[in-house]
């Protein structure tokens, strides 16, 4: 559905991403994960069309979305909620909600999707008309989804949903989540709690120094050995295979 | 008396500065763009009106029809084709830009009118309402009611369209107005082409009430940037309190002390209200959400 083929973007300053080969499938639920630096946050970037790759492909479904704006990225079908807060704070909750729906010119499915994410995030309904600005960090981040979804979109992509956030309010984040996937929503996740996130996951990700380094199912993501080496400081060696869980090592750019 | 009739005046006269000063800070609201152009432009549109209705007969209020869509396009067009392409330093550049954007619009206008103060004369330009001691002249009133009624057009923009959700939203948060799908280039040009229009509005107004030429438009700015920063940057209705606040202090201080220490006390507030409020009266201590 959305693929990253061999490419490279930064911003202006030299590149972060050095070469990504990534698919991102049909309904799955893919969880990048990585240390800091590892280009997490601009491989989303490039996905919503703040940022353009330098070279390389980058596909939703067939087609080319490298060059897109994120208006056409949106009509694309893709939504994406920042890792900042990213709420309209001046904004009512169902003002920004609304917002979400800007593309969509038929006022009585706007109707119709706001009842729907109010449903889902029943904060929604209970804070309607409060200033967005006055809602909690958890809260703010359902208002998020809610809006995110008032596109009926195909790709969700969510950039470190629980950064700031307690214990409790990131739990509930990752029900969410869970709840999204299971609506038939494909998700593409960036989190810097690798646990959860990666259990969370039908595909596990691992980034380091702007590739992509390990892949696998997100359970055998998470076995890896190499894991602990990479998060205590280490790296992950190019090509090598670990058999043992089954996920794979990243081939280096330009091998066979 | 002298301090009601000052008070009156200030009012009246105030209407007129907030028209000229919500362009500016409604833009600012947007683009973090210092429109340093908008005292040229409401002299541009005060010499629009002046050519219109004295070369060709047509009242003031009704060359508006003429001389808005001409301001308006001229905004966006600006934007389009000037601040559009900065990508970096946007507060510093854009800066330089609409100052350049000043400089050639007074020289043009130098060049086809020459120093020479001139103002709009219309029939109606010395008639006044009398209630007992108090004058309330007809030029400001009409001024005053112009002022209101655009600035009521404005604020149902603003709040009762997509459009004006869709500025709001910008105002507050540009990243997140492009994820949801905003065109936040077109919502800017818009704004500047509003807010250019609403020079225009204001121009007409400037050019009954005063006489003007090209340079006029130094002590023009200056008053509107204190108007803004008082207001807070960015706040629409904090420009428009400001205005009316400083207008009707400066014309007390006028008409009870002298009017020169009417302009400078205009200053003096300005120093003294950054010092206790950085923000401006209005304003919050950031002006747009990261």
């Amino acid at each position: 559905m959305l693929v990253f083929g061999d490419v490279f973007a930064g911003y202006g300053g030299g590149d972060i991403l050095r070469g990504v080969d990534l698919v991102v499938e049909e309904h799955s639920l893919t969880c990048v994960v990585g240390p800091n630096g590892a280009g997490k946050s601009t491989l989303m970037k490039l996905v919503s069309g703040l940022l353009h790759p330098r070279v390389g492909k980058l596909e939703f479904n067939g087609t080319p979305i490298g060059k897109a704006s994120p208006r056409q990225i949106v009509k694309q079908g893709i939504v994406q909620v920042m890792q900042a807060r990213n709420l309209f704070p001046e904004l009512t909750v169902r003002e920004n909600v609304e917002l979400g729906a800007f593309l969509v010119s038929d006022s009585s499915l706007v109707r119709k999707r706001y009842d729907e994410a109010s449903e889902m995030f029943p904060i929604v309904k209970d804070r309607a008309k409060d200033r967005a600005g006055a809602l909690s960090g958890g809260q703010q981040r359902m208002v998020e989804f809610a809006r995110a979804l008032m596109t009926d979109p195909v790709l969700v992509c969510l950039d470190e949903p629980s950064m700031g956030l307690e214990p409790r309010a990131a739990r509930t984040i990752y029900q969410s989540i869970r709840t999204m996937h299971a609506a038939g929503r494909s998700i593409l996740l960036v989190e810097q709690n690798v646990r959860a996130g990666l259990e969370l996951a039908t595909h596990g990700v691992v980034m380091e120094n702007g590739r992509v380094r390990l892949e696998g199912t997100g359970m055998e993501v998470l076995n890896n050995p190499q894991m602990r080496t990479l998060y205590l400081g280490g790296t992950i060696e190019e090509g090598k295979v670990a058999s043992s869980t089954g996920a794979h090592a990243a081939a280096p750019p330009g091998a066979p | 008396m002298l301090v009601v009739q000052g008070i009156i005046d200030g009012i009246l006269a105030g209407g007129l500065y907030a028209l000229m000063g919500s362009g500016l800070t409604l833009v600012f609201g947007v683009m973090e763009v210092i429109n340093f152009a908008q005292g040229i432009i409401v002299i541009l549109g005060a010499y629009l009106t002046y050519v219109f209705a004295t070369h060709i007969g047509v009242d003031p209020f009704v060359t508006l029809l003429i001389t808005i869509p001409i301001m308006f396009a001229l905004g966006y067009g600006v934007y389009m084709l000037l601040l559009r392409p900065i990508k970096r330093d946007r507060v510093i550049m854009s800066l330089l830009v609409m100052y350049a954007v000043a400089v050639v619009i007074e020289g043009c206008l130098d060049l086809v009118f020459g120093g020479t103060l001139v103002q709009v004369s219309t029939p109606y330009a010395t008639s006044s309402i009398h209630v007992g001691s108090l004058v309330f002249p007809d030029i400001y009133l009409m001024a005053f009611g112009l002022s209101a009624v655009l600035l009521g057009v404005l604020y149902v923009i603003l709040y009762r369209t997509k459009f004006g959700r869709s500025l709001r939203a910008t105002t507050q948060n540009t990243t997140a107005a492009k994820l949801v799908g905003i065109d936040v280039d077109r919502v800017s040009a818009t704004t500047l082409g509003i807010g250019v229009g609403l020079g225009a509005a204001g121009g007409m107004l400037y050019g009954m009430t005063a006489s003007f030429n090209a340079a006029s438009s130094y002590d023009l700015i200056s008053r509107l940037l204190v108007i803004v920063i008082l207001g807070g940057f960015g706040s629409v209705w904090g420009a428009m309190a400001a205005a009316i606040i400083m207008l009707v202090i400066e014309d007390v201080i006028s008409v009870v002390w002298s009017p020169v220490w009417g302009q400078t006390i205009f200053y003096l507030v300005l120093a003294a209200v950054l010092l206790f409020r950085p923000q401006g009266l209005f304003g919050r201590r950031m002006a747009r959400a990261q």
